[in-house]
């Protein structure tokens, strides 16, 4: 949900900016936060725009058109990992956990995909579970039993594996964390989910100059699309912070990260080196 | 939740329920006939239904089947006609079908590539290696040999085209029938063969899924598919086009296409065969060559023109044709008022004219019977190429004037574009139906097609003046272009199928100004790019470009302020 906020903040229409802050307590609580924000129900006229938002997330030219153009890089990255790690890179399917899982729209792109052989997808906020559910239908492939699960749950709810390899090979947690106050706690409750030779995928904001400028200073205070105080700056994390993190986690390794600029009219890029420029993606290898 | 029938004429319906009564639905190959037994109830559902196995659809079904990604998919094809009747009578014809394409190295590549060429009847096949096309009115020339392609018109510039072939005669039912028998080496699809579709309408909701955005395909079998992508190859009048509701839009140009199959004194050209094309008034004639001393001729005319040709006694027919490649435009305007006596004509005309034996083809001596066939010209072009679950390719999506032998040529683009967008859907989980997957499709191809179309038609016009400035101009134009190597480099590259933008690092660029000017386009038609009828999406807007495969932008020169303001700027590090 996060995602569409830290991607394109002026681009929301009301309820869907509303469903967002409603969905931030899970968030929170998951981060123990020591403050609950403000909103934390439903609205009547949030559900009554229910149906108009459930049609818009996946209207190729509704507001998250851009997260939609987006994704197709999420599946190179995660490709180019394994590729990259010969031992990750077996020709067994995938299986995937996306945490944070919004309206589906990489939850079904995995599912959908080839190598995939299941996706469990969680997400707290049961509006947007419900988009995803919807959509889920229109497909008869993804409702092939075990292919694609929706789960209106925390991470924290779900059971841990028995074994270590009963893990999943793919955790993906997208443009979820600079929502997050304390991510460490966070991303701890990740790690026992995947399994050995298994990765974390996770994409996010740098905490730069230009970040502050398009989700703060334009989104928030010159167009005020949305409230003051939805994104905290000094959340984003710099992928050099990442990385001093992941270089302390016993048992992890292999750090990989894409910087991803969009270009209006062009579409999302990898630029090279553009991982403190915006938006990054970065990815840990747990070792085999 | 008003459902879009097809409005098909009542013979067809006609046809359709007595094929229904006689003979059950044909499906050959049918790897899945034991899964639809198992759910009787609601419609098959496949990934892709291909209405229509011309040229365009055969080849999008190889691409398909030949490619590792996406040779799993589950692919259904219909057509009207028996596919394996027009297969044998293919194998024991006489002569040369009057159905000819040139098609340009580009196409051929794309067949190669696909593995379909291989199985074309490669006697049967000619290339060419240089065009005489000159004016009627003014006599201006122009050669294209292939020289210009190999010289760059500035330095470093690549060469697109090392062989010297400018294009390659080809049958129409020789390439299907090569494409026929290549998809029968691949894994099966389901071909629904002389069927009709007989009607196409959006599905519904049950309890296991929601049709309601596919489009559900019932056939003259009486037969259902449901299609997560519907591919509309079924030629100019499409029914899927229609189901769509994609306006195409066009003129006419009152003009009759006379084909024939010829045979000739020599072979033009010996080794190095040569095709002629010159400008008439009422269109251009062209001279096309066969293997050996054959022909191809494609003669663009008036109605009454052209039914005065089919009705000419053979050796008159044969005069007519040579006369048009020699003698002026005012001889043939009276030719054209006798009903017969052209031979004796031309045979007193012919040595009272001046022309060049160097720009004329050998003379024709003879026409292969039954194969004179007129058929009328048009220019048509779809909006857009993709609606919700739909694509349009070849004759459906656009027809064009033949003179400059494209309209196969397009098809064949869309057919090779439309396959590379379905396999990069498939490898990103793409639905394959939906707007993500497709409109990268439109994009690519829409404003290729357009410029060529709109050349084609140009070039249509201008030469169909028969005095004044424009003449001069054009005699200029020619004249000029032939002795401008450069230009006339870029004119052989695009008859030739120039190199396709995809994949060059800077082809964002004019993709982007396609887009554009696709929108400018709508706009003149005064369509809302967005024409959201909630049943039927008809996204007409293909001004966004989709993610390509990772490029390495060309670092700008503010990249290294903006890293170190950000470095300014970025506050203390946290620790995670
Ligand atoms: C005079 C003339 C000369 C030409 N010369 C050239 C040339 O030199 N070079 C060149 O590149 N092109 C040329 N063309 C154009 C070329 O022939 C066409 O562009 C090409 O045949 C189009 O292929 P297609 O597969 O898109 O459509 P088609 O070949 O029209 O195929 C459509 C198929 O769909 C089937 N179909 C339609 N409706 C239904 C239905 N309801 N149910 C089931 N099946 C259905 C039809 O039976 C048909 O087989 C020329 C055209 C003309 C008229």
């Amino acid at each position: 949900m996060a995602t569409i906020r830290a991607v394109r903040p002026f681009a929301l229409p009301a309820p869907v900016r509303q469903l967002i802050l409603s969905s931030r307590p899970a968030f929170y609580s998951t981060a123990s936060s020591p403050a609950p924000p403000p909103q934390s129900t439903v609205s009547e006229t949030e559900v009554s725009h229910f149906s108009d938002l459930a049609s818009s997330w996946w209207d190729p030219h509704g507001p998250s058109r851009i997260l939609h153009l987006m994704n197709p890089l999420r599946h190179t990255f995660i490709q180019r990992c394994r590729s990259r790690h010969p031992d990750s890179a077996s020709s067994e399917k995938l299986r995937y956990l996306d945490v944070g899982c919004g309206g589906g729209i990489f939850a079904e792109s995995a599912a959908r995909h080839p190598q995939t052989k299941s996706v469990t997808a969680i997400d707290p906020t049961p509006q947007v579970i419900a988009v995803a559910q919807k959509h889920q239908r229109t497909d008869p492939r993804l409702m092939e039993p075990g292919r694609l699960t929706y789960l209106n749950t925390a991470i924290e709810n779900i059971p841990l594996p028995p074994t270590p390899e009963q893990g999943v090979d793919i955790l993906t947690c997208f443009e979820v964390i600079e929502h997050i106050r304390h991510p460490r706690p966070f991303l701890a409750q990740l790690l026992p989910h995947v399994k050995p030779g298994g990765w974390l995928v996770m994409s996010t904001i740098s905490r730069t100059w230009t970040s502050w400028f398009t989700t703060k200073l334009v989104a928030e205070d010159i167009m005020g699309i949305v409230p003051r105080g939805t994104h905290d700056w000094n959340q984003y994390i710099n992928v050099e912070e990442m990385k001093a993190w992941a270089d302390k986690l016993p048992g992890w390794g292999s750090p990989q990260s894409m910087g991803v600029i969009y270009v209006p009219g062009v579409g999302w890029r990898e630029v090279r080196n553009s991982e403190s420029w915006g938006n990054y993606f970065f990815a840990i290898k747990k070792d085999a | 939740m008003s459902l879009r029938l097809l409005s098909l004429p009542c013979e067809a319906r006609a046809l359709a329920l007595k094929q229904l009564r006689a003979v059950p639905a044909r499906s050959f190959w049918s790897s899945t006939a034991s899964q639809a037994a198992t759910k009787p109830s609601g419609p098959e559902i496949y990934d892709v239904v291909c209405v229509g196995g011309g040229p365009a659809g055969l080849s999008l079904l190889s691409a398909l089947r030949s490619s590792k990604s996406t040779s799993h998919l589950k692919i259904a094809l219909i057509e009207g006609q028996d596919l394996n009747k027009s297969q044998q009578q293919y194998g024991s014809i006489t002569g040369y079908s009057n159905r000819c394409s040139s098609l340009t190295p580009g196409s051929v590549k794309f067949l190669t590539d696909i593995g379909a060429w291989q199985h074309v009847n490669a006697s049967r096949v000619q290339p060419y290696h240089s065009m005489q096309v000159w004016d009627g009115v003014s006599g201006s020339s122009i050669t294209f040999d292939p020289q210009p392609t190999r010289s760059a018109p500035y330095p470093g510039y690549p060469p697109t085209n090392t062989s010297s072939t400018i294009a390659t005669m080809t049958e129409n039912a020789n390439l299907t029938s090569g494409l026929f028998t290549h998809l029968s080496t691949l894994p099966p699809i389901d071909i629904h063969s002389s069927t009709r579709v007989e009607n196409i309408e959006l599905g519904t909701e049950t309890e296991e899924a929601d049709l309601s955005s596919w489009p559900i395909v019932t056939l003259s079998s009486s037969k259902q598919l449901a299609a997560r992508l519907l591919v509309g190859a079924d030629g100019q009048n499409s029914p899927v086009r229609t189901f769509a509701g994609i306006p195409s839009r066009g003129w006419d140009y009152g003009r009759m296409g006379v084909v024939a199959t010829m045979r000739l004194s020599s072979a033009p050209g010996g080794d190095a065969r040569i095709a002629y094309q010159r400008f008439l008034p009422t269109g251009p004639v062209a001279l096309l060559p066969l293997p050996g001393d054959m022909a191809s001729l494609v003669w663009s005319t008036t109605p009454a023109n052209a039914a005065l040709l089919k009705l000419l006694p053979k050796e008159d027919f044969i005069a007519m044709v040579n006369a048009a490649f020699r003698l002026l435009p005012v001889d043939l305007a009276y030719m054209h008022t006798l009903s017969s006596g052209q031979a004796e004509e031309v045979a007193w005309r012919e040595p009272n004219t001046s022309f060049s034996h160097m720009q004329v083809p050998p003379k024709v001596v003879d026409v292969q019977d039954g194969s004179v066939a007129p058929f009328p010209l048009k220019m048509r072009h779809a909006d857009t190429y993709h609606g919700q679950r739909v694509a349009l390719i070849g004759d459906a999506a656009h027809t064009i004037h033949p003179l400059a032998g494209q309209g196969l040529n397009q098809g064949l683009g869309d057919a090779a574009a439309l396959a590379s967008h379905i396999e990069k859907a498939v490898n990103v989980g793409w639905d394959v139906g939906s707007s993500w997957a497709l409109e990268g499709y439109t994009a690519e191809q829409w404003i290729k097609n357009n410029a060529m179309l709109g050349v084609v038609d140009k070039l249509h016009k201008v030469y169909s003046a028969e005095s004044g400035p424009v003449v001069w101009g054009r005699s200029l134009g020619l004249d000029l272009v032939d002795k401008l190597g450069g230009l006339k480099g870029w004119f052989m590259r695009q008859a030739a199928g120039g190199k396709r933008g995809r994949g060059h690092k800077a082809a964002w660029m004019p993709r982007l100004c396609g887009r554009i000017l696709h929108l400018k386009q709508l706009k003149s038609y005064n369509i809302r790019p967005h024409i959201n009828n909630r049943r039927g999406t008809v996204e007409a807007n293909p001004l966004y470009l989709t993610p390509r495969s990772p490029v390495e932008v060309p670092q700008s020169s503010f990249q290294p302020i903006i890293l170190s303001l950000n470095r300014t700027i970025t506050p203390a590090p946290i620790t995670i």
